[in-house]
């Protein structure tokens, strides 16, 4: 029973980096109908941008927002100079955004190498809380209430505000919104830096759960899009419910039945697209 | 040029009803045959030649850009003429390099021809497999925002990533599969890399006659009927769904023989050729030569596979970001293609002499 309690709560943690991971891009394609790719790159880039300021000046903080910072102005960059005129041609912002993902895994191991880096917890998180005879890892519950506080704070927007309710009109009509006198690109823009900024954000948090390494883009790539698919897009509670799916099934799977475990998380993914493709949650955007 | 059995049958069981008569390309004169077929003709004569006049590296170069070329061409079936942007083409290219390492390898199968069928047959049936799923996502109609079909398919190539390099007993897991010689063609003669030009060649001058007579047949006008309006296609009463999903099997075959051919080339197998890179770059091949044109991503192939052997020679290590480079110059600045460019500058020549 104890293994069961500590799995359940790793894969909790892993669902929640995998929410943090997944939620940047369920905004920007979600949302927007922006197909970022190099979504897994920002997250890598996040992860090492974090790991240099830590290392210089031992702030874990101080790193997650100038890592958080880093990457968004990066997405800013990619937005602004080459997607802003994609618009509507998701092959080649697909084609565009791959590349760029490879070009900035590249530089990673030009600057940083190619040996994988295990991120520092920050010391007032080491150590474990102890229930009975169960022992917690604090990290892992620091990150499951960050990832809580920003699902919350995303439903909030998303529900409640008013950029949530121009997002949603321009989900539903673009040209509408903008007849309307809102400044449909400034809010996009906007959007598409928080996203860029999630990313990097991910990126930090998870480093000292999953380590980091230049490649290892294509892999959350990969997972980013079975959280968004299996979930649905449109909605954050979709986001959040495809990344505990998919972080509870692959974690169990490792723990339970190693042999399959690489693939459950798979055969979900594929029973979704055939049941249900447009998700659990959500609507079909598109 | 009458009656093709095959074109006939495709119609057939395409068509649910038989009232609309087949489309058959407009009879031509020998004389414009000659002219549309010219400059092919002209850079096969050279190619056939072109052994015995360059280095080895040369020859080695332009093989592995002949792979590419049926590699790209494959892919523009469904891109260029069918509209539909699979992302996981590169499964198939890479698929049909282990399906032939291992029926090398583990199966013993040596001879070239029985291995290239069932290349075919294996990638035919991958494509037939995850056609179904991935065909669910596209919609009608969805040439205009493919976005789910696109993910759909490029996490396919990358779930085939992790399956080869979790089959470690048979693809040699994340390092590869190694050691799968010169192709054995059941004939008194000895592959060494000058022969093996020779085959790549014959083997893909054949398959893109093959996939030019079906772009322009009955088939492929239809798949472009489907790219242009597929709702109004459906009012013709053709099921496009079939279209569409025939075409992802063809293409699929077509890419799995190019990559049956690359891993006779370079001897090797990794599980990097089925995934995202590799996609990417035969997209980048397809826009850079012009989708719209039949041998655009021949040109495409030459242009790309030239400038990686150049990086490979000078800066090796940056070649992702010269692949970036190229990727924003071509997606940013010439859209439309190296080979729309050349077309149109021919036309203006042609035309400023005929005046």
């Amino acid at each position: 029973m104890s293994t069961f309690t500590i799995t359940a709560l790793n894969g909790v943690s892993y669902a929640f980096i995998l929410f943090l991971l997944a939620a940047g891009f369920s905004l920007t394609f979600g949302v927007m109908g922006v197909l970022n790719l190099a979504h897994g790159a920002l997250y890598v880039l996040g992860a090492y941008f974090g790991l240099a300021v830590i290392s210089q000046l031992d702030q874990f903080w101080l790193g997650v927002v100038i890592a958080a910072a880093g990457t968004g102005l990066v997405g800013l960059g990619i937005y602004y100079f080459f997607l802003r005129h994609l618009y509507g041609k998701v092959p080649e912002q697909a084609v565009l955004t791959i590349g760029l993902g490879y070009a900035f895994a590249n530089i990673i191991l030009w600057i940083w190498g190619p040996f994988a880096k295990m991120g520092m917890t920050p010391s007032a998180f080491t150590g474990v809380v102890r229930v009975g005879d169960l022992a917690f890892p604090i990290y892992r519950l620091v990150i499951i209430a960050i990832g809580l506080i920003v699902l919350a704070f995303l439903w909030w927007m998303q529900d409640k505000t008013r950029i949530g309710a121009i997002i949603r009109a321009g989900m539903d009509n673009k040209e509408m919104t903008r007849s309307l006198g809102i400044n449909y690109g400034l809010v996009s823009t906007l959007v598409f830096l928080f996203g860029a900024a999630l990313a990097g954000f991910a990126g930090v948090l998870g480093t000292p759960i999953l380590g980091a390494f230049p490649s290892m883009g294509d892999a959350l790539l990969l997972l980013t899009l079975m959280v968004v698919v299996v979930g649905g897009t449109g909605f954050i509670q979709g986001t959040m419910l495809g990344a505990l799916i998919i972080g509870l099934l692959d974690t169990f799977g490792k723990a339970y039945v190693p042999s399959v475990a690489l693939f459950t998380a798979y055969v979900i993914f594929i029973v979704v697209l055939l049941v249900r493709p447009s998700g659990l949650i959500g609507r079909k955007v598109f | 040029m009458a009656t093709r059995p095959a074109e006939l049958l495709l119609g057939r069981l395409m068509r649910k009803t038989s009232a609309a008569p087949p489309v058959t390309a407009e009879r031509r004169s020998a004389a414009a045959l000659v002219k549309t077929w010219l400059p092919a003709i002209v850079i096969l004569l050279l190619l056939l030649v072109l052994p015995s006049i360059v280095p080895s590296y040369i020859q080695s170069l332009v093989t592995k850009m002949m792979i590419f070329a049926l590699f790209g061409v494959s892919m523009n079936i469904l891109w260029g003429y069918g509209g539909i942007p699979t992302f996981g083409h590169a499964a198939f290219f890479g698929f049909g390099g282990y399906v032939c390492g291992i029926l090398i390898i583990h199966g013993g199968i040596a001879n070239f021809w029985l291995n290239l069928v069932l290349v075919m047959v294996f990638t035919a049936l991958l494509g037939a497999g995850l056609g179904i799923p991935a065909f669910r996502v596209y919609g009608v109609g969805a040439s205009d925002n493919p976005i789910y079909f696109l993910l759909v398919t490029l996490a396919f190539g990358e779930l085939l990533v992790r399956v080869a390099i979790s089959a470690r007993g048979l693809t040699g897991g994340s390092t590869g599969m190694s050691g799968i010689p010169y192709p054995d063609l059941g004939l008194p003669i000895t592959i060494n890399s000058y022969s093996f030009y020779f085959l790549v060649l014959l083997v893909v001058v054949v398959c893109l006659f093959v996939i030019h007579r079906l772009v322009n047949s009955h088939y492929g006008y239809a798949l472009r009927g489907i790219h242009d309006n597929e709702r109004r296609m459906q009012a013709l009463g053709y099921n496009t769904w079939l279209y569409k999903y025939t075409s992802y099997i063809i293409a699929g075959m077509f890419g799995g023989v190019a990559g049956c051919l690359f891993a006779y080339f370079g001897g090797v197998m990794v599980p990097g050729n089925m995934g995202m890179a590799m996609t990417d770059i035969v997209f980048l091949i397809v826009i850079l030569g012009s989708a719209s044109v039949y041998f655009g991503p021949v040109i495409g192939a030459v242009l790309v596979v030239g400038v990686e052997y150049l990086a490979s020679v000078y800066v090796p290590e940056r070649w992702p970001l010269i692949m970036a480079v190229l990727i924003v110059v071509v997606i940013m600045v010439i859209p439309q293609g190296v080979g729309v460019l050349l077309l149109d500058l021919g036309r203006r020549v042609f035309r400023g002499r005929a005046t």
